[in-house]
């Protein structure tokens, strides 16, 4: 979609190390590092290479330590990387920390911005004074939120008595009030229940409609699937992955699967001749088939036109392939790297 | 402006959560007061000693005691804590100056502070008897030297709450930080008490402005052209001050690495 718009954000061999000091556990250890000090260094960033169009939005997976949390405070000026370059719409986010903090809104899943001892409405205004946003965006930003958000009964509450849920929707509001371009949000669906996360994900699906390009990470696949459309996985602070979401779904998530229920236990070794390219198994009891098929080798009807030559169905289910399921697998190496797909791509 | 004054605000306004914290904070300082009180009642009785009668003496350990509730409540609690919790990274991604930001919040929670300033004073002038007052003059000088303290702290606060950026351990440096401000500044024993040579190095350094200089203006002690330079050097020491802060944000910033998250 946005593919072919001008990079917004642009990272270069980006790599972050952080020194930690190397202590044997108890007392000696604690004196021995003291009368030498021994450090370990380790990349928690390493080498990353980052091109994101304007109006893009970019799901950013990895497990837990992977440097996902690192590299967004890299990107947004908190951090100074070890290496590399990192530039926000031309602007170098530590060096111009002030100039790039106007044009991006940044959102901690595990830690709020508001301010813990004001009303929402307060902390709001607040931020509406450090930004400078007219009275008249002020109401209209805040109305347009509402409508996802349910601000109304959250705006005169104290931060401090927020439920996670209603702190998170509350934040939200507060990371676009000034209606950045560019968002990075590290886990913004964390500990939320399903009513919550799917006001959230709508909520961002309407902010990337309105042209915010969007950097996010979460472990919740679902997230992903419903706001981004580009996917980057890091492990161990390398990019391993980077491409379209449909794109890896189709090179790697391939694998349809239909369960079936029979009226009668049935003959699995003559199914299987006739579905020679699927796999047939027996499912949870004898009544139950399940068919494993990649959807590029066989149509759903197809499977299922030889099923009832040979069975009378009685009902049936079909999954399609996971996210989940490609991620997984990337965790556990067990994909290859597809080509990088540049913003050109 | 509009930045720093929305902060001012919002400080001004959270602080009060706080005024349990604030109430037990100043509990130390009411009895360090009443202590000092008893402690030079005694020593000077109805003549001087160093030059203070006992109306002075008082005036004096009143303006100590305000220089003690000025930029304790928000700093002391707020900075460091920040820095641990890794709420910094919050902070780095608003487009306003750090320090300024810090200070902003500060001045804003002063109004608190100057109210439990003030009933100290009601307190001790309704229990002890009047205090020395100076000519008009010197009150207005008083009254300047005593708001140049709220930077003048506010600068010492920062630079060792900066340290946070390279050790865990903030509770050790806190102390030393109390512990050096309360006897360079005249807070416990006025500097000229000090063995001559050190009282003089005293009164040039930062931490004189901190007490001090403002109580002995208002005691009377220190007058006319002495008066005046005792409030240039709170200034000039602020504006140094200033750009050591900067300097130490500058180095201190690259050590930054967030804890959490
Ligand atoms: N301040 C720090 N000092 C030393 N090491 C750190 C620091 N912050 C992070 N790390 C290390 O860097 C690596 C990456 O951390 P990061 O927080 O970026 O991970 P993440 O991908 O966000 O993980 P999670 O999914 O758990 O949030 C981890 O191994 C972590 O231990
Ligand atoms: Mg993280």
């Amino acid at each position: 979609m946005s593919s072919a718009s001008e990079p917004v954000i642009r990272a270069a061999g980006l790599t972050k190390v952080f020194r930690s000091p190397d202590k044997a556990p108890g007392l000696s250890g604690s004196l021995r590092h003291l009368v030498r000090p021994r450090h370990t260094n380790r990349a928690a960033v390493n080498s990353v290479d980052l091109t994101i169009g304007r109006g893009e939005a970019v799901a950013y997976v990895g497990a837990n330590g992977a440097g996902k949390s690192t590299t967004v405070k890299l990107l947004a000026g908190i951090l100074i990387p070890s290496s590399g370059t990192v530039r926000v719409a031309g602007v170098d986010p530590h060096r111009d920390r002030l100039v790039n903090a106007r044009q991006i809104g940044v959102l901690f899943g595990q830690r709020s911005q508001l301010w813990w001892d004001l009303t929402v409405r307060d902390s709001l205004e607040v931020l509406r004074d450090l930004y400078g946003v007219s009275r008249t965006q002020f109401t209209e930003r805040l109305d347009e939120f509402d409508e996802v958000l349910g601000l109304g009964k959250l705006l005169p509450v104290v931060a401090r008595r927020l439920s996670l849920g209603q702190r998170m929707r509350a934040d939200l509001a507060a990371t676009f009030l000034h209606g950045p371009a560019i968002v990075y949000l590290d886990e913004p669906t964390i500990g939320l229940d399903i009513a919550a996360k799917d006001s959230v994900r709508m909520f961002l699906r309407q902010r990337v409609a309105a042209g915010t390009t969007i950097l996010m990470t979460s472990h919740d696949l679902r997230d992903i699937e419903d706001v981004c459309r580009r996917l980057i996985i890091i492990d161990d602070g390398r990019i391993i992955f980077d491409g379209d979401l449909g794109r890896a779904k189709d090179a790697y998530a391939r694998q349809r699967q239909l369960s079936v229920q029979v009226d009668a236990p049935v003959d699995l070794a003559a199914l299987r001749a006739g579905l020679p390219e699927a796999q047939v198994e027996q499912g949870a009891s004898t009544r139950e088939l399940v068919v494993v098929f990649d959807r590029f080798a066989h149509r759903a009807t197809e499977v299922l036109d030889a099923l009832t030559r040979q069975v009378d169905v009685v009902d049936f289910r079909l999954q399609e392939p996971q996210i989940e399921d490609v991620v997984r697998r990337v965790y556990r190496g067990e994909l290859l790297v597809l080509p990088p797909q540049g913003v050109d791509a | 402006m509009r930045p720093y004054l929305a902060l001012a605000r919002a400080s001004a306004r959270s602080v009060l959560t706080y005024r349990l914290t604030f109430v037990f904070s100043m509990f130390g300082l009411i009895f360090q007061l009443l202590a000092l009180l008893a402690i030079w009642h005694a020593v000077i009785g109805a003549g001087q000693v160093n030059g203070l009668t006992w109306p002075q003496m008082k005036s004096y350990l009143l303006v100590a005691f305000s220089c003690g509730a000025l930029v304790s409540l928000y700093t002391d609690f707020g900075m460091a804590a920040r820095i641990q919790s890794g709420m910094v990274a919050v902070d780095l991604t608003r487009p306003i100056d750090y320090q300024k930001a810090r200070l902003a919040e500060t001045v804003g929670g002063v109004w608190i502070e100057l109210l439990v300033a003030a009933l100290g004073w009601c307190g001790v002038i309704t229990l002890l008897g009047t205090i020395f007052w100076p000519d008009p003059v010197h009150l207005l000088l008083f009254v300047l030297s005593l708001a140049a303290v709220v930077p003048l702290k506010f600068l010492v606060v920062y630079i060792t709450g900066l340290a946070c950026f390279w050790t865990q351990n903030y509770l050790g440096i806190n102390w030393a930080r109390v512990a050096v401000v309360n006897l360079l500044s005249g807070a416990l024993i006025p500097l000229s008490f000090l063995p001559s040579w050190f009282g003089t190095v005293a009164e040039y350094l930062p931490f004189a402005g901190i007490t001090s200089t403002p109580a002995l203006i208002l005691a009377g002690d220190l007058h006319g052209l002495a008066a005046v330079r005792g409030l240039l050097l709170q200034v000039v020491w602020a504006l140094l001050l200033w750009l050591l802060a900067r300097a130490t944000w500058a180095t201190a910033v690259r050590q930054l690495t967030v804890h959490g998250g």
